[in-house]
């Protein structure tokens, strides 16, 4: 909301600095965007007056001038004939600046002395709402009421601050002159001025010229009209359109402008019907057909529905209610019986209309925050004051008032409410003065506090309101910070589930991975790139409003982002990556989502230069820390890993995820031209056989016996299916790969692999025969499922 | 007369030994089994019955001080030794890189640090669906359809009443409904809002504070935001409030800190106010209690939300928000140990 200081103290005396002001504003809860000083870049720049003007000896084009600047006669040349010996203009003096960014210094032009220049309105920034006259090129000629020698600034009405001032959304009074004035009297312990609201009927009756009839009363809870005969249409003085300028809006006529000069200082949106224009003498407030279409003031035609309100005459419909007039019934030049509308339309239906047909005015701005019934009759009283004080027409008789009018609320509650909410006592005498600067009247009986809050204050509904507005003008740094002493102790901490993702995030860490958070949508591009298959758009949970379609469908996989992520980091030259992210992907039962769908945790890990079988033991690191489960490995078959080098995890037979070498067609997609690897678990099912106690196991007394074994085998035998002969054995406590050999001699698609087996019997000592009939078994069983042979 | 000449050989060649195994060599000369002193004592045979004892008390005199000099020797030698291993074992220790563990993203090192200070106070930290109803996320905390307060956040819609959360304030309902005070929890989490710059992301990180419980005031909201800021960006850091407006909050307030960056003299980070803007929070609206079946005539609560990206950007001097999504390794590491 645009404030200018000039407007406020039309209410309030205000004496402080600008600083002051605004620090005490932002004390009570209005916060302050920016504050502009209009006049900021005119400096130096004086009214004066010229005293004698010759024409210029070597230029035909210019004049020279000798003018008055209060203190001295100086000299100025100048191209502008018009000017004449008496007239007062402004004049930019020696170091002046303008609006404009010229810096004007004293010179000779072509050999006469100039001391300065004459300035035209552009040159203070200004146009015809700030002056009369200013909208005519040349040398701006000032009023004969200007003062010479003095600023420039206060004279064309730019020495004044404008505050551009940030309401929050319960505070729709605050969205106009007269609230925020309101406010700032409160802020500097002054008093506010009420609106002058005074007029005199002098016209016909003003329910002889229309008769209202308010149908869709549940949308439309306060409707008043009251109509101005005689009407001259004409230019508004300069003091009502500066103001206007200063919020940002230009003047158009008398009676628009003081419709648009009641939205802004009382904060009601107004309307001026011409009467002329409303058939059959009706209007008629209801909702709007299904279909039925209208062409308002910005002359586009929007068809409508019966969730739209309309104003309407018996033939058609002449205005959509609270956003914007039609195109035929505004005002004119030639109008002559204007009828003003002052209404309450309910902001919910406002703001539905205004959205679907993006259609936004002042007037449905204000609307969608909510006006009362209350600002109804005072803002429509003080569009009848400026009628009658600029001399626009005369008021008709009588007020046409439906629906109901705003009361003031009554308030009793608990004075130790206060205390137990802010946990400080204020004074009783505060309490007082402090709600009576709000007008609010309060009265204290005991322990009992009665309230009457003011019909503009819609916000304040109970207790807890009251407090607020007592603390915040009370002050909250009276509030000294305390540590719930008085409340119980509870014993806080982390899920156990989230203790083990973050013991999980440690030993990522300890694996010199780093940690990375993504966005969890992106777009059908990047998911595409992240499979070597077409992907299904429609299995997506989808953003119906994105900020863009790159940022349109939620996650179901952390592959795409992490993969962008490495190609982003390729690209800048980082090509030793280790990454990892804890993330969501988000699952739908059913699409368009009924009910809110699965978010499932997952863990995405990204490593470069690191072989397999490295890459491999990170992974397992990271699941055994999760799981006491039993792991094993299959060959994969996904959309994202090269088929040969990619396994998936299977924890208790359940898989958890995969890992490995990313498919050649996805790193060309993303451009990733080194090996990479990529591991993608569900931790929330690694987390289901999450890890248990320790149970402490004594020592073996027996020794071990360590024996190791080569074996000729197929190359497409698992290593692990050979181990797992051994580790099926009871008396083996370990079996490991140690070596893999390939050679000619060994023939093609053969491979040796070479295992060490350590044997131990907890109750007795080893003895070769039993390590013989033990491996025995398993050798004979390795021959019968895969092949496998002992190398001699 | 042979002993004499064997002591006195021994003497010498004990005395000139300058290493371990010659000493090994000689004690095999002198005290092995066909050692000189053996070879003297198996001698004993020639000589008379009578000189027997003394002859043989005399050698093993002599073999008793020549096992003291040999163990004398053995460990003078043994210190010698370890002098000399001392002087030649040398490695350059000059080096002082290493290879550094990998990093916690710095959204995760605040919410660690955020988690821990609270969860000393007995918070418990708790987090919900991000994919949230627009029941929990707008109605129960006050703001209903076509509430004004709605535009102060941009949503993201996936149907007309699921939504994708626009504030961990959601967990609020979802935490009240199930509990009865006294509460303290708070919830970490992503949350969006459809808005895009150098100072917002449509994704970012909250951690949202409740306290429900008997006796709870403002004072005691301002009590422990003092208590994380001060933990967070230094002892002497105070908290201003500022009157503001949530509509599930009654009173409501924003919270600013002293500029970490100048100590609230004034500078860039803070536009010259001194003052930093961190979150906002307020005293839970009793709408909101009794919504989810509190007492609010029995308990009060208080609520705040705190933008963990922002107070990253402000601890470690993150110049724009985009560089916490962006994930480049060097901006990574800079956060690892």
């Amino acid at each position: 909301m645009k404030l200018p200081l000039s407007w406020i103290k039309e209410y309030v005396d205000v004496t402080e600095d600008i600083q002051t002001l605004c620090d005490k504003m932002v004390g009570i809860g209005l916060e302050i965007e920016e504050v502009v000083y209009l006049g900021e870049n005119v400096t130096n720049v004086k009214v004066c007056q010229i005293v004698e003007i010759t024409q210029h000896p070597n230029a035909e084009r210019l004049l020279c001038c000798k003018v008055d600047i209060g203190s001295e006669l100086i000299p100025i040349v100048t191209n502008d004939h018009h000017v004449k010996v008496g007239d007062k203009v402004p004049v930019a003096l020696h170091n002046a600046t303008l609006a404009n960014g010229l810096h004007i210094t004293k010179g000779k032009m072509r050999g006469e002395e100039s001391w300065g220049m004459f300035c035209g309105a552009e040159e203070l920034g200004i146009n015809g709402d700030f002056y009369p006259n200013a909208d005519v090129d040349g040398v701006l000629v000032l009023r004969d009421s200007a003062v010479v020698g003095t600023d420039i600034r206060s004279e064309v009405g730019i020495d004044d601050y404008v505050l551009d001032v940030s309401v929050t959304a319960n505070r729709q009074d605050c969205n106009s002159v007269l609230g925020l004035a309101r406010e700032v009297a409160v802020a500097l312990g002054k008093t506010c001025r009420e609106p002058d609201v005074s007029y005199t009927e002098s016209g016909v009756e003003t329910t002889s010229l229309v008769h209202v009839d308010v149908q869709a009363t549940d949308i439309c809870k306060g409707y008043y009209m009251q109509g101005v005969t005689d009407v001259k249409i004409e230019k508004s003085p300069v003091w009502l359109t500066q103001r206007l300028a200063k919020v940002g809006l230009h003047g158009i006529n008398n009676l628009v402008d003081i419709t648009n000069y009641v939205l802004y200082e009382i904060g009601q949106p107004m309307h001026a019907f011409d009467y002329a224009d409303i058939h059959d003498h009706e209007i008629i407030v209801r909702r709007a057909r299904d279909g039925e279409k209208i062409v308002p003031l910005d002359g586009k035609e929007y068809v409508l529905n019966n969730d739209d309100l309309v104003i309407a005459d018996k033939t058609r419909a002449v205005g959509l209610a609270g956003i914007m007039g039609g195109a035929d019934s505004g005002i004119k030049d030639e109008t002559n019986c204007v009828l003003f509308e002052s209404a309450s339309f309910a902001r919910l239906n406002i703001r539905r209309t205004g959205r679907r047909l993006g259609l936004r005015s002042d007037s449905s701005a204000r609307f969608e925050k909510g006006i009362e019934t209350y600002t109804n009759n005072l803002g429509l009283s003080r569009a009848l004051h400026l009628v009658e004080q600029l001399g626009c027409g005369k008021v008709t008789r009588g007020r046409i008032s439906i629906g109901e009018v705003a009361e003031s609320k009554k308030l009793t509650f608990d004075k130790k409410r206060i205390k137990s909410l802010l946990g400080i006592k204020i004074p009783d005498g505060q309490i007082l003065s402090i709600l009576s600067s709000l007008n609010i009247s309060t009265n204290i009986d005991g322990n009992t506090v009665t309230c009457i809050v003011p019909p503009y204050r819609d916000d304040i509904m109970r207790d807890c309101d009251i407090v607020e507005e007592l603390i915040r003008v009370y002050g909250y740094d009276n509030i000294n910070g305390t540590l719930m002493e008085k409340s119980r102790i509870t014993c806080g901490g982390k899920t156990a589930e989230n203790k083990l993702i973050d013991g999980m995030k440690n030993v990522l860490s300890g694996l010199k991975y780093n940690e990375c958070i993504f966005y969890p949508f992106a777009g059908k591009a990047l998911f595409e790139n992240a499979s070597v298959n077409e992907v299904d758009e429609n299995q997506y949970i989808k953003v119906l409003n994105p900020i863009g379609e790159e940022l349109s469908l939620m996650n179901r996989s952390l592959a795409p982002n992490m993969l962008q992520c490495v190609a982003l980091n390729l690209s800048r030259g980082n090509r030793s990556l280790r990454l990892f992210e804890v993330g969501k992907v988000y699952l739908a039962d059913t699409l368009p989502l009924e009910k809110l769908p699965t978010e499932q945790r997952r863990l995405s890990i990204c490593a470069t230069e690191v072989s397999f079988d490295d890459f491999r033991a990170d992974v397992l690191q990271v699941v055994r820390n999760l799981t006491a489960g039993k792991v094993r490995l299959e060959r994969a078959n996904t959309e994202l890993l090269h088929p040969g080098i990619s396994a998936d995890v299977f924890v208790n037979d359940i898989e958890v995820g995969h890992f490995g070498k990313l498919h050649p067609q996805v790193a060309a997609n993303f451009d990733i031209d080194v090996d990479c690897m990529f591991a993608e678990l569900n931790l929330d099912k690694l987390l289901t056989n999450a890890r248990g106690d320790v149970k402490y196991q004594t020592f073996a007394k027996f020794p071990s016996v360590s024996r190791d074994f080569a074996f000729l085998c197929d190359e497409d035998t698992p290593a692990q299916a050979v181990l797992d002969e051994f580790l099926n054995i009871y008396m083996v406590e370990s079996a490991e790969l140690f070596d893999v050999y390939r050679d000619e001699k060994l023939g093609a698609g053969k491979k040796s692999l070479a295992i060490t087996v350590v044997f131990r019997d907890r109750k007795k000592t080893l003895q070769d025969a039993d390590i013989e009939k033990q491996s025995g078994r398993a050798l004979k069983s390795l021959k019968d499922k895969y092949g496998v042979t002992l190398r001699e | 007369m042979k002993m004499n000449e064997i002591r006195a050989a021994f003497e010498t060649e004990i005395t000139n030994c300058q290493d371990l195994q010659s000493l090994q060599e000689l004690k095999v000369k002198y005290l092995g089994k066909s050692g000189e002193l053996t070879v003297l004592l198996k001698s004993i045979k020639d000589l008379p019955a009578e000189e027997r004892p003394s002859f043989g008390a005399e050698v093993n005199a002599l073999r008793g001080v020549m096992e003291a000099r040999f163990a004398e020797k053995t460990d003078t030698l043994k210190a010698l030794d370890m002098q000399r291993r001392l002087q030649e074992e040398k490695v350059d220790i000059s080096l002082t890189s290493c290879k550094p563990l990998g990093a916690s993203h710095p959204v995760t090192l605040i919410e660690n640090e955020i988690c821990d200070l609270l969860i000393a106070m007995g918070f418990e930290v708790l987090t919900g669906p991000e994919i949230e109803t627009d029941y929990y996320n707008f109605k129960a905390l006050n703001i209903p359809d076509d509430h004004p307060a709605r535009d102060m956040q941009d949503t993201f819609y996936i149907t007309d009443s699921i939504l994708l959360r626009t504030q961990t304030s959601a967990m609020q309902a979802r935490l009240m409904e199930k509990r009865q005070p006294p509460i303290k929890v708070i919830c970490p989490g992503k949350v969006f809002r459809s808005d895009s710059d150098a100072s917002h992301s449509p994704v970012f990180h909250q951690i949202e504070g409740l306290v429900v419980d008997k006796n709870i005031t403002l004072c005691d909201l301002k009590g422990t935001l003092e208590y994380i800021a001060s933990h967070l960006f230094g002892e002497n850091t105070k908290v201003r409030f500022r009157p503001s407006f949530f509509p599930f909050t009654e009173p409501s307030v924003e919270v600013d800190v002293t500029c970490s960056n100048c100590g609230g003299k004034g500078c860039s980070l803070c536009k010259g106010t001194g003052w930093i803007e961190l979150l906002g929070a307020g005293m839970v609206n009793p709408f909101v209690l009794e919504k989810c079946g509190i007492d609010s005539k029995k308990y009060n609560g208080f609520a705040f939300g705190i933008g963990m990206d922002r107070v990253a950007m402000i601890k470690y001097g993150i110049p724009d928000i985009r560089l916490l999504f962006e994930n480049d390794q060097r901006f990574l590491k800079q956060f690892g140990k």
